[in-house]
């Protein structure tokens, strides 16, 4: 039998691992370095402008000094603060629309009268700006937490919920056809059709989503707030600190790096079969 | 009691009705469907009936309604006239279960969760279960990538698995939509070397879809030709060939060419007919 032969290269190499030849291994090396050289140049750029005065201190301080005001700010606990109170406000708002976003998505997706039923509500309200509906859900909901995850929520529940949407009905029609005709029940077609065959895109809803959820939290913490990065950073602006307006900075730009990372790490672990 | 298409002057040979006992009675099947513009008629008075064990292949022109005759069986379309009857025996078996043309295994299981997919749905015990996906895998030749995803298997592979997924799941019925058309030459003799092979130790009642004569020659006990558009019954043959049966040494069997001739020329009217009104139906 010819199946070895059938088999494609990646497998392939499991089965016969090889060390990576001498030039792919210089590549793989100059990748890095000009990938790590690029923000390294462009902060001693930085840090010689704002040092020679080219640049005006005032908003631009160098990043030697940032650094120090973040040093300051961590050994204080200010930071982790901040940092605390906006990752809780981020998460409980992202699995508060992601939840809904997923089970709505897989219906609409799986069931024709669900989609006909909501998908009119959907294109009425997703146009609204979630910036928009803030004050109506600050009267509602106070000033408090609540009021800053559910801004979070949907946020993130319409982009999760069109994305997870899209997933299934790009599914292609046979897998239907195979769990109707194998006897899967309506729980068997979430969970081993919908569900697993809309997962690629249901991960660039929840990439997305959190995108959002940090653009959200910036102006969630702009009032009635007196903690968080988004306050941090409106504070600074009122204090005229700028130093710490460029931590918060830097700590958004570190949390969207580092939820990428992870939802990228659960991707690869939950859909191994996406080549 | 084989009901043929009556009056029909190219039927070669009246099936005599054989002792096992039947499996499927079709009786004046039709199923008509409406696009935008006007009613089509998919199939139309298809009458016939299928003994229990027996490997029937049913030949075509294309578009004459053989997959909707199939899906109709397999219960995924319902018909709009007519009358089938499905001996269930074994309450615990399912029914039917359907081997796809096209790429079908699911690209987010394993070959081995693929094969396991029917009697996970039936909440076979976990124990019984692996048995027979261990043995299958075998079968098909697959143990060694019983743990790959489909993106890793060459396309005969796949359609390995879809066989597999299907004879694992113990059905009464097999369907079998033209399920090695996609292939090349070489793996398609492959495959109905194996497909013989799993058959003649279950000997599943099965109904498998072809536009080839040749591949219904070297598989079925009998053959249903069928007309053009819309789909009838034209003829039932009787393959004489001996089983178990080897495709390399039945090429040479003179009466494989005699049957071929037969049932090639009934088939060629039909395929001209069609090509007569192409665009009609796709």
């Amino acid at each position: 039998m010819n199946n070895e032969s059938e088999m494609l290269p990646s497998v392939q190499v499991a089965d016969n691992p090889e060390k990576k030849s001498w030039t792919e291994m210089e590549d793989s090396v100059r990748q890095r370095f000009l990938s790590f050289i690029s923000p390294v140049i462009f902060l001693v750029i930085w840090e010689v402008l704002s040092r020679t005065n080219v640049l005006d201190m005032r908003f631009f301080p160098p990043p030697s000094a940032i650094l120090v005001t973040m040093y300051h700010m961590i050994i204080s606990g200010e930071l982790w603060a901040d940092l605390s109170v906006s990752l809780y406000r981020i998460l409980g708002g992202f699995v508060l629309g992601t939840i809904p976003g997923l089970i709505i998505g897989l219906s609409m997706g799986l069931f024709k009268p669900v989609r006909l039923l909501l998908e009119p509500l959907v294109a009425a309200t997703y146009p609204i700006p979630k910036l928009a509906l803030m004050p109506l859900f600050m009267l509602i909901l106070g000033l408090g937490d609540m009021q800053k995850i559910v801004t979070i929520a949907t946020g993130t529940f319409f982009l999760v919920l069109i994305n997870t949407v899209a997933g299934v009905i790009n599914l292609d029609k046979i897998y239907l056809d195979v769990a109707r005709n194998f006897g899967a029940s309506r729980k068997d077609y979430y969970l081993t059709v919908a569900l697993p065959g809309a997962l690629p895109l249901i991960f660039t809803g929840l990439n997305l989503g959190m995108g959002m959820a940090l653009l959200l939290i910036v102006a969630a913490e702009m009032n009635g707030a007196n903690q968080g990065i988004g306050y941090l950073i409106w504070e600074s602006y009122d204090i005229f600190d700028l130093n710490k307006m460029f931590v918060a900075f830097i700590m958004i730009s570190l949390l969207g790096y580092i939820f990428n990372v992870i939802l990228n790490e659960i991707e690869r672990w939950i859909v191994p079969w996406k080549q | 009691m084989e009901a043929v298409a009556a009056g029909e002057k190219n039927m070669l040979r009246v099936v005599e009705a054989s002792r096992a006992p039947a499996k499927v009675i079709i009786e004046g099947l039709g199923k008509r469907f409406k696009t935008r513009k006007r009613w089509v008629v998919a199939i139309e008075e298809v009458t016939m009936t299928i003994r229990e064990g027996e490997f029937l292949c049913i030949v075509g022109p294309s578009g004459c309604g053989k997959t909707t005759l199939l899906r109709i069986l397999a219960g995924l379309e319902t018909a709009t006239s007519g009358k089938l009857e499905v001996a269930h025996r074994d309450s615990a078996k399912p029914l039917n279960s359907m081997v796809f043309q096209e790429q079908s295994i699911f690209p987010w299981m394993t070959v081995r969760n693929n094969i396991a997919y029917g009697l996970k749905m039936r909440r076979v015990d976990s124990r019984i279960r692996d048995e027979v996906v261990e043995r299958y895998l075998k079968l098909v030749g697959l143990s060694k990538f019983a743990d790959a995803y489909p993106h890793q298997l060459s396309g005969g592979m796949k359609q390995r698995v879809s066989v597999a997924r299907a004879f694992a799941n113990d059905p009464e019925i097999l369907c079998m939509d033209e399920p090695f058309a996609a292939l090349d030459e070489q793996n398609k003799i492959l495959l109905q070397e194996e497909l013989l092979k799993i058959w003649e130790s279950n000997r599943k009642t099965v109904v498998f879809i072809t536009h080839s004569i040749d591949e219904a020659l070297v598989l079925g006990d009998r053959i249903m030709l069928m007309t053009a558009h819309p789909g009838r019954v034209k003829a039932v043959f009787n393959v004489d060939l001996p089983r178990p049966r080897n495709i390399a040494t039945l090429r040479t069997n003179p009466g494989f060419h005699k049957q071929f001739s037969e049932i090639w020329s009934s088939l060629r009217e039909e395929v001209n007919k069609a090509k007569a009104d192409e665009g009609i139906c796709t």
